[in-house]
C-alpha cells in the first residue's frame, strides 16, 4: 500500500437507487462535532471552519489536498518584503444582495482580534499590520517582517459583510447577533436558516453563488457526536452522509450493501515525543532507583525505540487498516515534505543492541502519556507501542488518558514519553515544523508546541530562514532539509498516518474527501 | 413551618457555595482550559493574549470572588466555548432534558409501582413471577447497551422510530416543546423508554417488598374485618403506607435523572443539558461547569424540601411531628 495518487481524488459512484430519490432536493448530513457560534471569527476550531463554509467564503481557499486555490481574492502576488497585493474577485454579491468589496475584507481582517474566541482566530491575522484599499478589488496587506506563507494563512479568514456585522463587532454583540441571523450573511453557497449551539444548523441554498449553484435546495447539518448513534442514524435513514466512521464499524460496513464507505487520507500524524531536558521526570532504572541522566539525550537510544515500533503492525492490527506507517511529521507530497527521508526498519535485536551500546544494556523505566479520546485509535497505539518497546527492555507503564487532563499536563512539562496526532491543516512545513521543532522562543515566535525542549541549531537557522523566503522552490528546499534534520534526530519519532472514513447511504451520493476532513455540502452530489 | 423553610434555605445556600469552592479548585488543578482548546499555530503572545482575555492569569481567589460578585448580580458568567450567557445556554437545553425526563420517571413511576402492588400482592401468580424476571433485567443490563439495542431493532430494523435527535417542537409560553406534536413524540419514545427502564424496575421492587410487609400488618387485616372491598384497602391504605420510600426514591431519582441524563442524551443524541455538562466537561468550560452544578445543588435541596412538604401531607405522624 503506497500513497494515495495525489491529484486522482478517490470518488464513488453507484446506481440512483429509489430511496435516494425521494429526497434528492435535500441534504441532511449528521457530524461529529459543530459551530461553537454562528460567528465564522469566534473559533479556530475545525468543526467551526467547516460548519462556517457553508455560509461564508474564505479569501483564500484550500483544495481537496490543501493545495491554495483562489477563493474571493482571484489572486496574489508580494510587492515588496513586507506587503502583498491581493486581487478581489469582481461581482460577488453577499446573501442580502449587497457587493462584495475591499472593505468587507479590511473589515473582517480588523473584526477578527476583536471578537475571537479562546480558540483564536487571531493566528490566521497574526503577520498582519495592516490593510490598505487600493480599490474597491485592490488590497495591499502590509506584514510585521517577511511573510512567505501569509496566502497560507488565509485559508481560514471568512470574510463577513461590513455593512451586516457592523453592530454586532465587540465580544458582548458578536455572538448574539450572528446567532440570531442578523449578520450571518456571507458569500457562500448557503445561506443561513437557524442554528442551535449542539443542534442542527439549517441552510438554504444561494442561487447566486459565484462558483455556481448547489446540488441541494436544503442542507441540515446534525451533530451526533456519538459514533454509533451517527451510525445509527445513516442505517435508520435519517441521514444521508456521516464523518468519522470508527475502525471497528468500518470493517463491518465492508460488507454492508445499504452503506457506502469512502476512506480518505487524514492530515494527522501520531508522534511520539521524547523529552530533552537534562533531567526528565518519568524515566526510572529498572530496580527503581534513579538514572544518572536522561536517557532520552542519547540519539543511540532515541534510535533504539524508532527500531523497536513495528509501523506495519500498528496499522494493519492496532487501526484495523486505517492508516500509513509514517516517517515523519507530514504526510507525503505536502509542503516541506521530504522524499530523502527512509522509513525506519523495525529490528528489535537492532534495538537492544543499541540500548546495550548506550549503557542500559538491561533497559530503563519509563511513563507513557498519550491522549485516548481525541483522534481514532490515539489509546490502542499507545497500548501497542508500550508492547513494543518493553519487547525490546524499555518498560513502560502506558497510560492513556483524557484530552481534558492530557495537554494541560503536557503543557506544564511534566511528561517524559509522550504521544499525540498533529494535523498539518495548512498543507505546508512552516506550521508543523515551525510549532513543534524549533527551539521555543517566544522572541521570533516559533515553538510554542515544543513541549520537549529539542533544540537544533541548524534547524532553528533553517526555519526561521524558510519563513522569510519569498521563493516557494526555496523554501520548499529549505522546509524539507529541516524536516530531514528533525526526523534524523528522533527527539520526534512519527509512527503512522490515520486515514478518515466517511458513510452515505449506497449509491446516493459523490465526492472527493478532503485531506483537512471537511465535510462540504457544496462539493457533494447526489449519484447520477 | 417558616423556620424549616429558611433552615432548608440556608443549606441550600451553603451547599451550593461549597459546590462552587470545589469545582473551581477542581478544574484549576487539572490544569488550564486554553491548553486545550488553542489551535496548533498560536505562537506565545496569541497564547498569552487568550488567557489574559478570559481572566485565567488572575490568582484563583481572585477569579474566584469576581464570579461570586457576578453572581449575586445574577451573573452567571459566559461559557467559554460559546461566548453566550450560561444562563441561556442551560435554559435553551432544559426543556428538552426537562421533557424527556418527566414523561420518562412519571411512567415508570406510575407503571412501576402498579406492577410492584400487583406482584406483592399476588406474589405466587405467574405475571408477578414475569413481572421480577423483567425488573431483573432492568437492574443489571447497562443502559447505554439498552439504548443501542432499542436503536438497532426499532429504528435500524424496524424503521419504525427515528434514531435519534429532537423532533419537531412547538412553542408554548415562548419554550419549545416537542411533546405535543406527533414528531416530536416519536423522538421521544425509545430515550424515554431507556431511561425509564431502570427506574421501572425499582419502582416494582419497592412497591412489591412494601406491599408484601404491609399486607401481613393489623391495618390490613382490621381493614378486611370491617368490611372493606379488596380495591379500596389497596388504593386507601396500602397505596399510602408504602408511599414514602417510593416517594423518597422517586424525588431522587428526578434530580439525578435531570441532571445527569448523559448517558441516554448521547446514545440518542438528545440536547439536553446532560450533554451540554459532559461537553463543558470535555473542555473545561469552567462557567458551565460551575453555573450547572450549582443549579443542580439548588435543585436537589428543592427536590428534598418538596418531599419533606409531600411527606407531612400523606402520613397524619410527620404532620403532628412538625407541628408539635
Amino acid at each position: 500500500m503506497k500513497y494515495r495518487k495525489f491529484l486522482i481524488p478517490l470518488t464513488v459512484t453507484l446506481g440512483l437507487t429509489a430511496a435516494g430519490a425521494a429526497s434528492a432536493q435535500k441534504l441532511t448530513m449528521g457530524v461529529r462535532g459543530g459551530p461553537e457560534s454562528m460567528d465564522p471569527h469566534f473559533s479556530a476550531l475545525g468543526p467551526h471552519a467547516e460548519a462556517a463554509k457553508h455560509i461564508f467564503d474564505t479569501l483564500v481557499w484550500s483544495g481537496t489536498d490543501l493545495q491554495i486555490e483562489p477563493g474571493l481574492a482571484e489572486s496574489w502576488a508580494p510587492v515588496d518584503d513586507d506587503t502583498w497585493e491581493f486581487k478581489l474577485r469582481q461581482g460577488v454579491k453577499f446573501h442580502d444582495g449587497s457587493d462584495f468589496d475591499a472593505e468587507d475584507v479590511k473589515f473582517s481582517i480588523e473584526r477578527i482580534p476583536v471578537v475571537t474566541g479562546p480558540t483564536t482566530t487571531a493566528i490566521y491575522v497574526r503577520r498582519v499590520a495592516g490593510v490598505d484599499i487600493i480599490d474597491p478589488h485592490t488590497l495591499h496587506i502590509h506584514t510585521n517582517g517577511q511573510a512567505a506563507t501569509l496566502p497560507n494563512d488565509f485559508i481560514r479568514l471568512f470574510i463577513v459583510s461590513s455593512e451586516a456585522a457592523a453592530d454586532y463587532s465587540t465580544p458582548e454583540t458578536a455572538a448574539a447577533g450572528f446567532n440570531s441571523g442578523a449578520a450571518t450573511i456571507g458569500t457562500g453557497p448557503y445561506k443561513y436558516v437557524s442554528w442551535e449551539p449542539k443542534g442542527d444548523l439549517v441552510l438554504e441554498r444561494n442561487d447566486d453563488y459565484w462558483r455556481g449553484k448547489g446540488a441541494w435546495e436544503t442542507v441540515v447539518r446534525k451533530e451526533i457526536p456519538n459514533d454509533s448513534s451517527r451510525l445509527a442514524a445513516l442505517k435508520a435513514g435519517q441521514v444521508d452522509v456521516i464523518n468519522y466512521v470508527s475502525s471497528v464499524d468500518y470493517l463491518a460496513l465492508e460488507r454492508d450493501t445499504s452503506v457506502d464507505a469512502i476512506k480518505g487520507d487524514s492530515v494527522y500524524i501520531m508522534n511520539l515525543q521524547l523529552d530533552q531536558r537534562e533531567d526528565t521526570p518519568l524515566v526510572r532504572a529498572i530496580d527503581g532507583s534513579d538514572l544518572a541522566e536522561n536517557p532520552f539525550r542519547d540519539l543511540k537510544v532515541r534510535q533504539a525505540i524508532d527500531h523497536a515500533i513495528d509501523r506495519q503492525t500498528m496499522v494493519d492490527i492496532v487501526l484495523e487498516g486505517l492508516g500509513k506507517p509514517a516517517n515523519q511529521m507530514m504526510p507525503p507530497g505536502f509542503f516541506g515534505s521530504s522524499e530523502a527521508i527512509p522509513m525506519p526498519a523495525h529490528d528489535p535485536a537492532k534495538a537492544k543492541a543499541l540500548l546495550a551500546d548506550a549503557g542500559y544494556p538491561d533497559g530503563f523505566e519509563v511513563d507513557l502519556y498519550c491522549t485516548a479520546d481525541r483522534l481514532p485509535g490515539d489509546g490502542a497505539i499507545c497500548q501497542g507501542l508500550g508492547q513494543m518497546l518493553t519487547q525490546v527492555g524499555i518498560k513502560t507503564n502506558v497510560n492513556a488518558i483524557s484530552k481534558t487532563v492530557y495537554f494541560p499536563a503536557q503543557a506544564r512539562l511534566e511528561y517524559s514519553m509522550f504521544m499525540n496526532g498533529w494535523g498539518t491543516l495548512t498543507g505546508e512545513a512552516s506550521y508543523t515544523l515551525g510549532g513543534l521543532a524549533h527551539s521555543n522562543n517566544p522572541e521570533v515566535k516559533l515553538g510554542a508546541y515544543n513541549r520537549i525542549e529539542y533544540k537544533n541549531d541548524d534547524v532553528d537557522m533553517l526555519l526561521q530562514t524558510g519563513a522569510t523566503m519569498m521563493n516557494a522552490d526555496e523554501r520548499r528546499a529549505t522546509y524539507e532539509q529541516a524536516m530531514e534534520k528533525v526526523m534524523a534526530d528522533k527527539a520526534y519519532i512519527s509512527l503512522v498516518q490515520l486515514q478518515t472514513v466517511w458513510g452515505a447511504k449506497a449509491g446516493m451520493l459523490q465526492f472527493a474527501p478532503r485531506f483537512d476532513e471537511d465535510t462540504l455540502a457544496f462539493f457533494i452530489s447526489p449519484a447520477s | 413551618m417558616l423556620g424549616f423553610i429558611i433552615q432548608r434555605f440556608l443549606q441550600a445556600v451553603a451547599v451550593m457555595a461549597v459546590m462552587s469552592v470545589i469545582v473551581f479548585c477542581g478544574v484549576y488543578a487539572i490544569g488550564n482550559p486554553i491548553d486545550i482548546v488553542i489551535p496548533p499555530e498560536a505562537t506565545q503572545d496569541i497564547r498569552e493574549e487568550a488567557i489574559r482575555r478570559l481572566g485565567l492569569d488572575r490568582p484563583l481567589y481572585e477569579q474566584y470572588f469576581i464570579f461570586m460578585g457576578n453572581l449575586l448580580q445574577g451573573d452567571l458568567g459566559r461559557s467559554f466555548v460559546y461566548n453566550i450567557p450560561v444562563l441561556e445556554l442551560i435554559g435553551g437545553r432544559l426543556p428538552a432534558t426537562l421533557e424527556l425526563v418527566l414523561i420518562s420517571v412519571i411512567s415508570a413511576a406510575v407503571l412501576g409501582v402498579s406492577l410492584g402492588i400487583y406482584a406483592g400482592y399476588r406474589p405466587d401468580s405467574w405475571v408477578s413471577k414475569t413481572i421480577m424476571a423483567i425488573s431483573v433485567l432492568g437492574f443489571s443490563v447497562p443502559s447505554f447497551w439498552v439504548g443501542l439495542i432499542l436503536i438497532l431493532f426499532f429504528a435500524v430494523n424496524l424503521g419504525w422510530l427515528p434514531a435519534g435527535g429532537r423532533g419537531e417542537t412547538v412553542e408554548i409560553w415562548g419554550v419549545a416543546w416537542s411533546f405535543p406534536t406527533l414528531n416530536g413524540l416519536s423522538h421521544i419514545v425509545l430515550p424515554a423508554v431507556n431511561l425509564a427502564l431502570f427506574k421501572l424496575a425499582m419502582m416494582i421492587r419497592l412497591a412489591r417488598a412494601g406491599t408484601r410487609e404491609i399486607m401481613l400488618t393489623d391495618t390490613i387485616k382490621f381493614a378486611r374485618a370491617a368490611g372493606l372491598a379488596e380495591g379500596t384497602i389497596l388504593r386507601r391504605h396500602l397505596l399510602k403506607l408504602i408511599s414514602i420510600p417510593i416517594i423518597t426514591v422517586f424525588g431522587l431519582e428526578l434530580g439525578s435523572t435531570l441532571a445527569f441524563a448523559v448517558v441516554t442524551e448521547t446514545i440518542f443524541s438528545w440536547p439536553g443539558v446532560g450533554k451540554l455538562i459532559i461537553d463543558s466537561i470535555g473542555v473545561l468550560d469552567r462557567p458551565v461547569m460551575v453555573a450547572y452544578l450549582i443549579l443542580v445543588a439548588f435543585l436537589f435541596v428543592t427536590i428534598n424540601f418538596v418531599i419533606d412538604l409531600v411527606f407531612a401531607m400523606i402520613d397524619p405522624r410527620l404532620r403532628q411531628g412538625a407541628t408539635a
